[in-house]
């Protein structure tokens, strides 16, 4: 294990029934980068992620995270997670919830600066369940991010929120990578791929590439970077 | 108003029936279930109350009424020492014993009898069979008494209860349990089942909290909840309904206290085996009715038929009522072993399933 990466899948297998999951997955994370998991609905991106913060355990292939084996339940208080849907308690208002979180991860000092970060801090007493969706998705990345984790994953973080806030979600991570954190972002959706560092190509369970923006044009022959994803993912098929 | 679009709707709910065989499954054997356990409890069982008869007769009449209750069809009559009736009533070997007394032959040839009925009395049902048995066996005593009509007047006493207990005074000290139990059930398992379908315990579970931090932090938040609604429904019932109660109100809300751990745990047990409220709602009738009907609430498990009675011994709430019924109506305090048995078979059951649902709390999530 090389102490750059902060998140290791080697040769990962996943099936769910006669389903396989994940067929073979091998990709490194560097510390401090953000690596965006690309890839259609239903290509194993979830289940990547639920592996490496420990939900579910490999059948093959061992993940290495922070440097130790998963599942570990000692790394989890240096990982965030946020799932797809904004997880929240809906009776709760914003700050309890954050606080929630803060408190099962010891780190109850981290609450404002949540808070203020995803700019809901004037909004702290509200209740969950009146807010919009893309409060609820604000609230969600706060309570991901309250421990100051040193790995971040996001389960398609910005699926349902409206443009102006996607591109303030990708300022978060962009400030939050730059402290140090590294971040993994999923997302089926290209225009977001190239606010990425590096890239992996999931499609069937399996990496089709992986590399910077620019290495996965290259590797697909086009500028276009859906039509790259394309071009891999037909060359894999055929 | 459509007859097509009420037609739609009619169609789309039984379309989803037909995926899930759960529900349907409820639908069409629970009934069965449920009503053929009535029915094999009511009428399969061959178990009879005992019943001590004590003679003391010097005459012949005492003895031939004896033997008469001993081929009655309602009870299961033994012969006992008169001194020994209190001990075996205590201990549970018989319901009730009858003492007849020393004049007992005299007393009917004078065209008039006063048999002693000693009944335990804890138990709602148990005392009609004996009475009724006793009524039919006078019935041959007067064909012997020729010539003259034989005034029949038992004198009952009851060890516990008693002529100033009302059907709510027996069946009171098992519902205050029983509420609780159930109410705290059902509100456990629909929020352990919010914490999975909103995906917070997803969230949870890749946190650095333990399974077992998790269903503790759980049945201690619902164990405060149960706890006030114990005392509300506890000072209600002897405050407000009068329930009487014969032991000491802290013992009841221990109790009380235990059975809703117990429920709490249930529930989060429970939960695991749900996807749906809907799907945990259906635990309703086959966790509570069958133990409902199976714990001696309605029907003494003495007299249950043999098999039904294994199934009861293994029902936790069979343990609690009981235990609630030796407080509140026998008077029971922690020495009584009967009492300490029962606590500790509630509480056994908790720890079981406190551990059983840590065990399977990410089985579940995968």
């Amino acid at each position: 294990m090389n102490d750059a990466y902060a998140v290791d899948v080697e040769e990962v297998f996943k099936s769910f029934g006669s389903f396989k999951a994940l067929n073979g997955v091998t990709l490194r994370v560097r510390k401090g980068e953000i690596y965006g998991l690309l890839g259609p609905n239903g290509a194993g991106k979830t289940t990547l992620i639920r592996l490496i913060c420990g939900l579910v355990e490999a059948h093959g292939g061992t993940v290495t995270v922070l440097g130790r084996r998963m599942p570990d339940i000692a790394v989890l208080r240096h990982i965030g997670y946020m799932t797809q849907q904004a997880a929240l308690y809906p009776a709760l208002s914003v700050e309890e919830n954050v606080r929630f979180f803060a408190a099962i991860n010891g780190a109850e000092d981290g609450v404002r600066e949540a808070l203020g970060l995803v700019q809901l801090w004037e909004r702290r007493g509200s209740v969950v369940s009146t807010l919009s969706g893309g409060m609820r998705q604000r609230c969600s990345l706060a309570c991901a991010l309250v421990h100051r984790p040193e790995l971040l994953l996001l389960d398609e973080p910005t699926v349902g929120i409206d443009p102006q806030l996607r591109v303030q979600f990708w300022d978060y991570f962009r400030r939050m990578a730059a402290d140090g954190t590294t971040l993994v972002v999923s997302s089926h959706v290209m225009d977001e791929a190239d606010r990425c560092q590096r890239l992996g190509l999931i499609q069937y369970g399996r990496l089709l590439a992986e590399g910077s923006p620019a290495d996965i044009r290259a590797q697909g022959g086009s500028q276009n970077l859906e039509e790259a994803f394309l071009a891999l993912a037909g060359r894999r098929e055929s | 108003m459509s007859g097509r679009r009420v037609r739609a709707i009619t169609r789309r709910l039984l379309q989803g029936f037909r995926r899930d065989r759960r529900t349907v499954a409820l639908l069409f054997v629970a009934p069965i279930v449920i009503l053929g356990l009535l029915g094999y409890l009511m009428r399969g069982s061959s178990n009879l109350p005992n019943v001590g008869i004590a003679s003391q007769d010097s005459g012949p009449l005492g003895a031939l009424v004896a033997s008469s209750l001993k081929s009655s069809s309602h009870i299961h009559a033994v012969d006992i020492n008169a001194s020994d009736g209190d001990a075996k009533l205590k201990d549970g070997s018989i319901v009730a014993y009858i003492l007849f007394p020393a004049d007992f032959t005299r007393q009917a040839q004078s065209g008039s009898v006063a048999p002693d009925v000693h009944l335990e009395g804890s138990q709602p049902g148990e005392d009609s069979p004996v009475l009724q048995a006793l009524q039919e066996s006078m019935i041959s005593l007067a064909s012997q008494v020729a010539g003259r009509s034989v005034n029949f007047q038992p004198r009952v006493h009851h060890l516990y209860g008693g002529r100033n207990y009302d059907t709510l005074d027996y069946f009171g000290a098992a519902f205050v349990g029983l509420v609780v139990f159930f109410l705290v059930f059902v509100i456990t398992i629909v929020s352990f089942l919010n914490e999975r379908s909103q995906g917070t315990l997803e969230r949870l579970m890749a946190s650095p909290l333990r399974r077992g931090e998790i269903v503790l932090g759980y049945m201690l938040g619902f164990t405060v909840l149960a706890l006030i609604q114990s005392a509300e429904v506890l000072v209600f019932a002897l405050a407000v309904l009068k329930i009487h109660n014969q032991g000491n109100v802290l013992l009841i809300f221990g109790m009380e206290a235990l059975m809703a751990i117990a429920a709490v745990n249930l529930g989060i047990f429970l939960s695991m085996f749900a996807r749906s409220e809907f799907q945990a709602v259906q635990f309703i009738p086959l966790v509570v009715v069958p133990q409902v009907l199976l714990s001696g609430i309605i029907f003494p498990v003495s007299i249950e038929p043999t098999a039904l009675q294994w199934l009861s011994d293994i029902l936790p709430l069979t343990y609690a009522v009981n235990g609630m019924r030796d407080i509140m109506v026998k008077g029971a305090d922690l020495t009584s072993s009967g009492l300490q048995l029962d606590a500790a078979v509630v509480a056994g059951f908790c720890i079981l399933l406190i551990v059983a649902g840590t065990a399977t709390l990410r089985r579940r999530l995968a």
